[in-house]
């Protein structure tokens, strides 16, 4: 081997800065990084109580939602496809685990793995109308997104559905390991997951190589329409815990909630640098992406920022930073 | 000056992209009513000089004087507009709308209204094509043509117009000699009206065929230009390849003279004697009227034939890419019905397909992620990618087919073109095929790593692999295989040994007016 005689120290560097290339994928979402840095230092000198431990954890917590789902679409957006019905699934997938502990067995654990379960069921329905059928998936998870909210409006009759659980609360919302609340480790678990699998394994060169050009990827033998499909399931998945996360902080599964929440979603993963055109994105950039959707929501509270401003400035930044990126 | 004022005049051209110096002070000249030639290895900055002229990359010293006049294009449009046209070496046509929308696009004509007449489009594209003698329909999708079709539109595409410069970036590489005429004619024609055409090629007769002068780039430098009446193919090919390396490029000069010396050939003859790696016995499918074939391991076989004839289908078809409707299909002796590409690189199957952006390449990934691509099921140990192993195929792959970059992390679209299908190639190395099928497989590759792909390739051959080679280079098929089958309409019309063939002439004739 030709690397024996490679000093070790040069060896090593050279594994350390590959394993940071893998993370970034080689697309360096530094410009929103700084982006970041600048909201932060902004707030918290507009703000005493920006920058406190509580507040931080506030934001990691109100981030959790996003961030969780905007891993799952990160692999859906580099494999060159949407899914605008996330926040459906979310809906759907918290109501009927909400229904399922009311109507059959109050376990946690069965009741969490309905939600899921219907995250996934619903993440296939999409993937295999996008690949079997070639509908955009646009199209499909516009549809989807009246579908599912529509479904879970009718079972639960427009209602919010309590949930009264205390282990179901606590290993969702309330516990915490070690200081850490419950929710910022399941986003943590999240991201790790999603960091693993698609910088790591095989099922991750799948998804550039299907996004990056899925005529190339065929002729390579890579079975690109599973790969798509097991990125929508993946999201679903995503979407469901985020439900169950959700559901758990109010006490009770709320079909009227998360309007338009696969906004911050798709606005997280662009941000952090993926590509709209498939091929291209990080975790770290997602993260990165939904700590800047966490920080502009939490601080412009803070500052005193009035609800209708809020939304118009969050949608001039947004359009700011992915114009900071581009030019770095 | 003596002469007419040149129609362009590129003095100290640097160009660098990062720490890549593409261009070191490059000065190049054309004159009205010549074809100036530019030849050069892989890499060695022709397209690069080309896209300084037409704006497309921004120059970091020189000048460019066009029609005597200092200029700095920003844009294709603005050199478009002094009347530059560009053929590029990587087509530009949008595969979803019609050729007569593509030859019109950004030039419609349009009545008093700013609306886009469809129909007078297709009929003033379709009635200039038949001038010009191009045998394409105005009215067809360009996604859904050949590969050589879609050059000779882009071809079309930049004729059209005032132009006083014309730019061709390697616009043969998928032409046969038959469509190859077609672009010397249009040639020959625009150059009578003054026209200057600069011509990059890597098909070394052609320069002799129509150029008068030719320059020659080695790693950024100009290291010649020269009236292309005072210089011979063999000092051609050794200013291109460098002093000391003319040994490289014995199969191109072989090619470019159509010479068939025997130390080139592939001299394994028992092969005949093992059952054969892949057989189709009568296919039908929509582009195949009854194929009957056979590839013995060892054995490499050429399909000779004009475009549109069925041979990359053939390929595709032996690649699970399209299904036998009637017939079959066996593979090592068992029937097969591969109905995607994944069971057919499982069996041991390997595609070089003619379209290196649509069907070879991730351009926006690496070199190491795209040699991975195929090989990914061995790749994977326990769900995770094994990196180590896959770098260390792209370091090999990388040496052995003399890839320039700056390493197996550069990403495609920073490679020149034929650096690109060198990757292509090299996707294929590890582990070797059983059966490997070549479509094109030397288009754009200079003539040193000409020699390398074909070596590689009978190596492969050597240890067993069968092969199956498209070219449009007959002589390139006349050097490379043992036994050629002409392919015309869907259906193999002869099949003969490649020693029995007396002359390209002869193997010309069979592919142009095939038996009966
Ligand atoms: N966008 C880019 N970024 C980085 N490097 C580039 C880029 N484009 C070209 N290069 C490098 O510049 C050099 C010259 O490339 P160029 O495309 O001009 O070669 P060429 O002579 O046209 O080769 P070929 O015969 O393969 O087409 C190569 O080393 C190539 O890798
Ligand atoms: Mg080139």
């Amino acid at each position: 081997m030709s690397t024996a005689t490679t000093p070790a120290p040069a060896a090593a560097a050279e594994s350390r800065r590959n394993v940071a290339r893998d993370l970034f994928s080689s697309d360096r979402p530094y410009g929103v990084l700084l982006a970041l840095i600048a909201l932060v230092v902004f707030f918290s000198i507009k703000s005493d109580v920006f920058f406190t431990s509580a507040n931080l954890q506030n934001i990691g917590r109100q981030t959790t939602l996003v961030t969780i789902m905007a891993v799952g679409m990160t692999f859906v957006i580099i494999a060159a496809e949407i899914d605008l019905s996330v926040a459906s699934i979310l809906k759907l997938s918290c109501v009927s685990a909400a229904l399922f502990m009311n109507d059959f067995s109050n376990n946690w654990f069965l009741g969490a793995m309905v939600g899921i379960a219907v995250g996934a069921f619903i993440g296939l329905v999409n993937g295999l109308l996008t690949t079997k059928l070639g509908i955009p998936s646009f199209l499909v998870t516009l549809g989807m997104l009246g579908v599912a909210k529509g479904i879970a409006f009718v079972i639960t009759d427009t209602a919010p559905v309590l949930v009264d659980s205390r282990p179901f609360w606590a290993v969702f919302y309330e516990g915490s390991i070690a200081g850490i609340p419950v929710p910022i480790l399941w986003t943590i678990v999240a991201l790790i997951i999603g960091g693993v699998l698609l910088h790591f394994s095989t099922f991750g060169r799948k998804v550039y190589a299907t996004g990056g050009n899925a005529t190339a990827a065929r002729y390579s033998g890579i079975n690109t329409d599973r790969t798509k499909i097991l990125c929508f399931v993946f999201t679903g998945v995503l979407a469901g815990l985020a439900s169950l996360i959700f559901t758990a902080q109010g006490h009770a599964a709320r079909p009227d909630f998360a309007d338009g929440l696969e906004l911050d979603v798709i606005a997280a993963v662009i941000l952090g640098g993926t590509s709209l055109f498939g091929g291209r994105g990080s975790i770290i950039g997602t993260l990165i992406g939904s700590l800047i959707i966490g920080v502009l929501n939490n601080g412009l509270v803070l500052i005193g920022v009035s609800s209708s401003w809020q939304i118009a400035v969050k949608g001039f930044i947004i359009i700011l930073a992915v114009a900071l990126s581009k030019r770095s | 000056m003596t002469t007419a004022q040149p129609l362009v005049d590129l003095r100290d051209i640097t160009v660098s992209f990062g720490a890549v110096k593409a261009l070191r002070g490059v000065s190049f000249d054309l004159r009205p009513g010549e074809v100036h030639a530019l030849l050069g290895q892989n890499g060695a900055g022709k397209s690069t000089l080309i896209k300084v002229l037409s704006g497309v990359n921004q120059r970091d010293g020189g000048t460019v004087l066009v029609h005597g006049k200092e200029t700095n294009f920003k844009s294709a449009q603005d050199s478009r507009d002094s009347g530059i046209a560009m053929v590029y070496q990587d087509l530009s046509l949008v595969p979803s709308m019609s050729v007569a929308s593509n030859l019109f696009l950004g030039r419609e004509p349009h009545g008093g209204t700013k609306l886009v007449r469809n129909r007078s489009i297709v009929h003033a594209a379709q009635k200039y094509l038949t001038e010009q003698g191009f045998p394409i329909k105005a009215s067809a999708r360009v996604g859904a043509l050949p590969f050589a079709y879609r050059q000779l539109t882009e071809i079309a595409k930049a004729l059209m117009g005032d132009i006083r410069i014309l730019v061709l970036d390697e616009p043969t590489s998928a032409l046969s000699a038959g469509e190859e005429e077609i672009l010397f004619k249009t040639v020959a024609d625009v150059t009578k009206r003054g026209v200057g055409v600069i011509y990059v090629t890597h098909r070394l007769h052609e320069v002799f065929r129509i150029s008068d002068r030719v320059s020659v780039l080695r790693d950024g430098l100009n290291v010649g230009t020269h009236n292309t009446s005072d210089i011979t193919m063999e000092k051609l090919v050794s200013e291109i390849v460098g002093p000391g390396h003319e040994r490289m490029a014995q199969a191109t000069l072989s090619v470019e003279e159509g010479d068939r010396r025997s130390a080139f050939r592939n001299e394994s003859s028992e092969s005949s004697t093992h059952a054969p790696v892949i057989e189709l016995r009568g296919v039908k499918n929509a582009r195949l009227n009854g194929v009957d074939l056979k590839v013995r391991p060892g054995e490499i076989l050429g399909l000779a034939g004009m475009v549109g004839s069925g041979r990359t289908e053939i390929l595709e078809t032996m690649f699970g890419l399209r299904r036998a409707d009637e017939g079959e299909v066996l593979f090592e002796g068992k029937p097969v019905r591969w109905g995607s590409p994944n069971k057919a690189i499982a069996a041991g199957v390997a595609l070089v397909p003619e379209d290196r952006h649509e069907q070879g390449l991730v351009l926006a990934d690496t070199i190491a992620a795209n040699i991975a691509m195929p090989r990914l099921p061995q790749l994977t140990r326990a769900g995770a990618f094994t990196k180590g192993e896959a770098n260390r195929r792209a370091k090999k792959a990388v040496s052995d087919l003399n890839v320039r970059a700056p390493g197996i992390h550069t990403k495609l679209q920073n490679l020149s073109g034929g650096n690109q299908q060198k990757v292509v190639f090299g996707k294929w190395l590890t582990p070797e095929p059983k059966l490997l099928l070549l479509d094109e497989p030397s288009v754009g590759v200079d003539v040193g790593a000409r020699d390398e792909i074909y070596g590689i390739i009978r190596g492969f051959a050597r240890n067993g692999c069968a092969v199956v080679v498209v070219s449009s280079e007959l002589v390139e098929l006349t050097l490379l295989c043992d036994t050629l089958a002409v392919i015309h309409d869907g259906r193999v019309t002869t099949c003969v040994h490649t020693s029995e063939v007396e002359g390209e002439e002869r193997l010309h004739h069979l592919v142009q007016e095939p038996a009966r």
